[in-house]
């Protein structure tokens, strides 16, 4: 992942289709441009898993279906814990057999209509409920090697309970960060950078102009009519994190795809 | 083993509305989905084929849109789907519709096991499933909460009831209707969705299966709903718990022992 950021790699991140979506070969065709871009590029593409609940369908189906071409430095598989301990399985060999490597092991934030692990689906002891550290250590015990796993770091959390669980994470094997959005310089990220500064360590950046949608995640209400460019918050992210790398979140594929290959200078 | 599950598109709410003139349900305007209930119905119908062999057969009774339904089956795991559609059936309450069902299944043919979920939302009778074992003749079990084996030309199932459950056991043909302890659905693949959106969904007709007309519709239908109203509200209110925090949650303990939540 280190080289990611030495060689300034993006990680642009598509969202597919939503399983109730209306227009499913038009969603589909729209994913696999972005996809291809991505690829062409040569950014690292990354592709969520049920992200903030929506049902939506899965990364590698999206890839097997499509038959996209996969480049293992190119491509991340979000994986959450809304899977059965079988769907869990066969994303995990289906990512082995196209080559991915990257994997973003999030606890789910899933709809009441998808499965849940359960501890005992993947022998962890202890625990009431499944969480991205379980995840991690059920991954690195039966697919020793095979994955290059990274967590996720949410600096509008209670800090100690989040650089708690981080620990968690890197004692369960965790590879490398992904923050939430970040739309100033944070200070509680930059403990982070300090506590790990040998962990790769993504700071995504909100490429949407909707700014308000990011109040739940931040915790304070953003004003509707707030103003912002993403474009400009890019650049700020860049110069205040030098080491980092950079996930693109909602990025405008017409508007602002060709803005971002000159930012990162 | 040949297993049909009944399903039903209901308005994506359940806060149905009335029409005040003819006491039915209003569906236009409301977005539609697949009865929830009868997710859980498609999915035990989908695992105990994979267990046990077989086809599972999805249909439903409505409108042409009703379509949309028998597609989701379709993506989940149905092997094939057929819709019941026509004016005539329309108006249809639920011993005509149990009547319609029953003529299909009776067409389809060979059926072994009739999967329904418990009830719909939008009506929430839960007596199209038993009306069609009463049409069929079939045994039924109802509020099945498992399937513990088919074995021997019989399903051992276990029920549902306020004290615990029952294991009963019904030789084929059987109908049950499933509530949703009984599994977790399944959602479909995008493999699944493709091949839901190019398969054909033969329409059938009352003439297609034989219905006499004088059964389905309104003119079939023996229930006349003379008044409804809606519940009245539960009286609901907020209680603040001050103090410290063990004192908050002692009060809160005591507060929902008091009314034997806990």
């Amino acid at each position: 992942m280190l080289h990611h950021i030495q060689n300034k790699i993006y990680h642009v991140e598509i969202l597919p289709p939503k399983q109730d979506s209306e227009k499913l070969e038009k969603d589909l065709e729209t994913f696999a441009d972005k996809y291809s871009r991505v690829m062409e590029s040569g950014y690292c593409a990354c592709i969520t898993d049920n992200a903030m609940g929506h049902l939506a369908f899965q990364g590698t189906e999206m890839i097997e279906e499509l038959e996209l071409p996969v480049f293992p430095e190119q491509v991340m598989i979000h994986l959450n814990t809304f899977h059965t301990k079988e769907d869990l399985d066969n994303i995990l060999n289906t990512c082995i057999a196209k080559g991915i490597k990257y994997l973003l092991v999030i606890s789910g934030d899933g709809s009441e209509r998808l499965p849940k692990l359960q501890p005992s689906d993947i022998g962890a002891e202890g625990v009431e409920s499944v969480t991205s550290v379980e995840l991690l250590k059920y991954i690195n015990r039966e697919y020793p090697g095979k994955f290059n796993l990274g967590v996720a770091f949410n600096p509008y959390e209670p800090e100690e309970h989040e650089f708690e669980k981080m620990e968690r994470k890197m004692a369960a094997g965790a590879e490398f960060i992904i923050t939430q959005p970040l739309i100033e310089k944070n200070a509680i990220v930059d403990k982070l950078l300090e506590k790990y500064p040998n962990v790769p360590t993504i700071i995504e950046a909100w490429m949407s102009k909707k700014l308000h949608l990011l109040s739940e995640a931040v915790g304070y209400e953003i004003p509707e009519d707030a103003e912002y460019d993403p474009i400009a918050a890019l650049k700020m992210i860049h110069q205040t994190y030098p080491k980092c790398g950079v996930y693109l979140s909602l990025l405008g594929f017409k508007t602002q795809y060709d803005l971002i290959k000159d930012t990162w200078v | 083993m040949r297993i049909v599950v009944c399903i039903k598109q209901v308005p994506a709410t359940n806060d149905a509305k009335i029409d005040p003139e003819t006491k039915r349900i209003v569906r236009e305007g409301q977005k539609a989905i697949l009865n929830p209930f009868d997710t859980y119905a498609l999915e035990e119908g989908v695992r105990l084929k994979e267990r046990y062999g077989g086809e599972v057969i999805a249909i439903t009774m409505g409108p042409p849109k009703a379509e949309a339904v028998l597609r989701e089956a379709i993506s989940v795991g149905a092997d094939k789907a057929i819709l019941l559609s026509d004016r005539a059936f329309g108006g249809s309450d639920t011993w005509a519709t149990s009547y319609v069902l029953a003529k299909a299944i009776e067409k389809i043919g060979g059926v072994d096991l009739v999967i329904c979920g418990k009830q719909a939302i939008d009506g929430d009778t839960a007596q199209v499933g038993p009306g069609i074992a009463a049409h069929l003749d079939y045994l039924q079990g109802t509020y099945v909460m498992a399937v513990e084996s088919i074995a021997d030309n019989k399903i051992t199932v276990k029920r549902m009831h306020e004290d615990g459950y029952d294991v009963c056991e019904l030789d084929f043909p059987a109908v049950i209707t499933v509530v949703k302890d009984i599994n977790t659905p399944r959602i479909p693949s995008l493999k699944g969705r493709m091949a839901s959106q190019k398969c054909e969904i033969p329409v059938w007709k009352p003439e297609d299966i034989g219905a006499e007309v004088d059964k389905i519709g309104l003119g079939g239908s023996p229930t006349r709903v003379v008044k409804t109203q809606p519940p009245t509200a539960r009286q609901t209110g907020t209680i603040r718990i001050e103090g410290t925090p063990q004192e908050c949650a002692q009060a809160l303990v005591e507060e929902l022992r008091k009314r034997s939540i806990v």
